[in-house]
């Protein structure tokens, strides 16, 4: 038991891949090597779906991609507004880093969401991507102003949320994949062979989308709560 | 295990900044250029099929058009030439009528003048028959001018009353 202990709380660390041997030493974390890997994978797949478009003659594998960027247009549309247009890229490349991250723990690797200065990468972008939008769109003054609606008796509260909402969106992708790991960490120490891959179903896989889903959602929302209600 | 690390931190922004500008780039960009492309596409045929419709309708009201023109055209050469049958017809006509009234009265005229000839020989005829019986008569000549006239005037009187 101890020595599972032991593997556990190993495994809960994060690594260190490499030390780049410049200023006294660059450490690349383990999360940051497969991060690197995920990014090869969606430019391979993005050079190879993209080859050969057509505008008059979809084949298959061009409609389920248009569809699906259709589908984050309308999804980023409904939820921002009419300022969409150039959220829905970066939206997307978040959710497409976080799906592919959160279930690449299938193939052996280590989910870089597992370590949390990469989520607090992503949340950091997501606040500023949320703050920076409703200042961009609104103006510094209207910017300002928003943090007092819907009333000004919520002002300490919004303000509050400037911090809150990028440290719940960090924690709560890490904690579920954390979470998530340890369990499938403690599967494979009890049951190596059938039982992991049952359950590597429902936490690799679906708990790995729905928490692409969620933190893709707050961000979009949040964002377009910043900027909505002025063309409203 | 909750230890934050700024080396990964600014690892993954930068990470993440490019994973964005290469798919906005390669996949967002190229998709939504297609999509773009191909809702434009959609509606210049919609505008273009709008335009022919309206060609169409145009030529075929200018087609209905010059049809009910050559049935017009059409009707009135047929007109025209029927009165100009017509007409043809009644000079002929009246011609013929004409060259028939014509042809009756010089043949009525001849008729009338031969008869008179023929009469007017008769007479004479009759005149020296009766002026030969005369003479026989009384044994003498009677060819003077007043026996003659005397013998028309009887003659005149006969025929008259005949």
């Amino acid at each position: 038991m101890d020595a599972f202990k032991e593997a556990l709380v190993e495994e809960l660390g994060t690594h260190t891949a490499f030390t780049i041997p410049l200023f006294g030493g660059i450490p690349v974390a383990e999360s940051v090597v497969v991060t690197w890997i995920v990014m090869a994978v969606l430019l391979t797949a993005a050079l190879l779906l993209t080859r050969n478009l057509s505008v008059d003659a979809p084949g298959k594998v061009q409609v389920t991609l248009e569809s699906a960027v259709q589908f984050l247009n309308g999804f980023v549309r409904t939820n921002i507004g009419s300022h969409w247009r150039p959220f829905a890229p970066w939206l997307g490349t978040v959710a497409l880093y976080i799906g592919f991250a959160n279930i690449i723990g299938i193939f052996g690797l280590t989910p870089p969401t597992k370590d949390i200065s990469v989520t607090a990468a992503l949340a950091l972008m997501s606040m500023l991507l949320i703050y920076g939008a409703q200042f961009r769109y609104n103006g510094l003054l209207g910017g300002l102003k928003k943090f007092a609606e819907p009333m000004p008796l919520l002002l300490p509260i919004n303000l509050m949320e400037v911090a809150v909402r990028p440290l719940a969106l960090c924690m709560r992708l890490f904690g579920n994949v954390l979470g998530a790991f340890i369990i499938m960490e403690m599967l494979k120490f009890v049951a190596p062979v059938v039982l992991p891959a049952v359950f590597s179903l429902y936490f690799d896989l679906f708990d790995g989308l729905i928490q692409t889903v969620v933190f893709v959602f707050l961000t979009t929302l949040f964002t377009g709560e910043g900027i909505k209600e002025e063309e409203a | 295990m909750l230890e934050f690390h700024l080396s990964t931190i600014v690892f993954t922004v930068l990470n993440l900044l490019v994973l964005y500008f290469i798919l906005r780039k390669l996949l967002f960009g190229r998709v939504n250029a297609v999509l773009e492309q191909r809702a434009a596409l959609v509606q210049n045929q919609l505008s273009s099929a709008e335009a022919d419709r309206r060609q169409a309708g145009e030529l075929k009201a200018r087609y209905e058009d010059k049809l009910t023109d050559a049935r017009q055209e059409a009707a009135k050469l047929v007109a025209d030439a029927q009165t100009r049958a017509q007409r043809v017809y009644e000079s002929k006509l009246a011609q013929a009528e004409a060259d028939a009234k014509r042809l009756r009265s010089e043949a009525e005229a001849q008729i009338a003048s031969e008869r008179e000839n023929m009469l007017q020989g008769a007479r004479n005829e009759v005149a020296s028959l009766a002026l030969l019986a005369a003479a026989k008569v009384a044994q003498q000549a009677m060819d003077g001018e007043s026996d003659k006239a005397l013998v028309d005037s009887f003659l005149a009187e006969v025929g008259e009353q005949a």
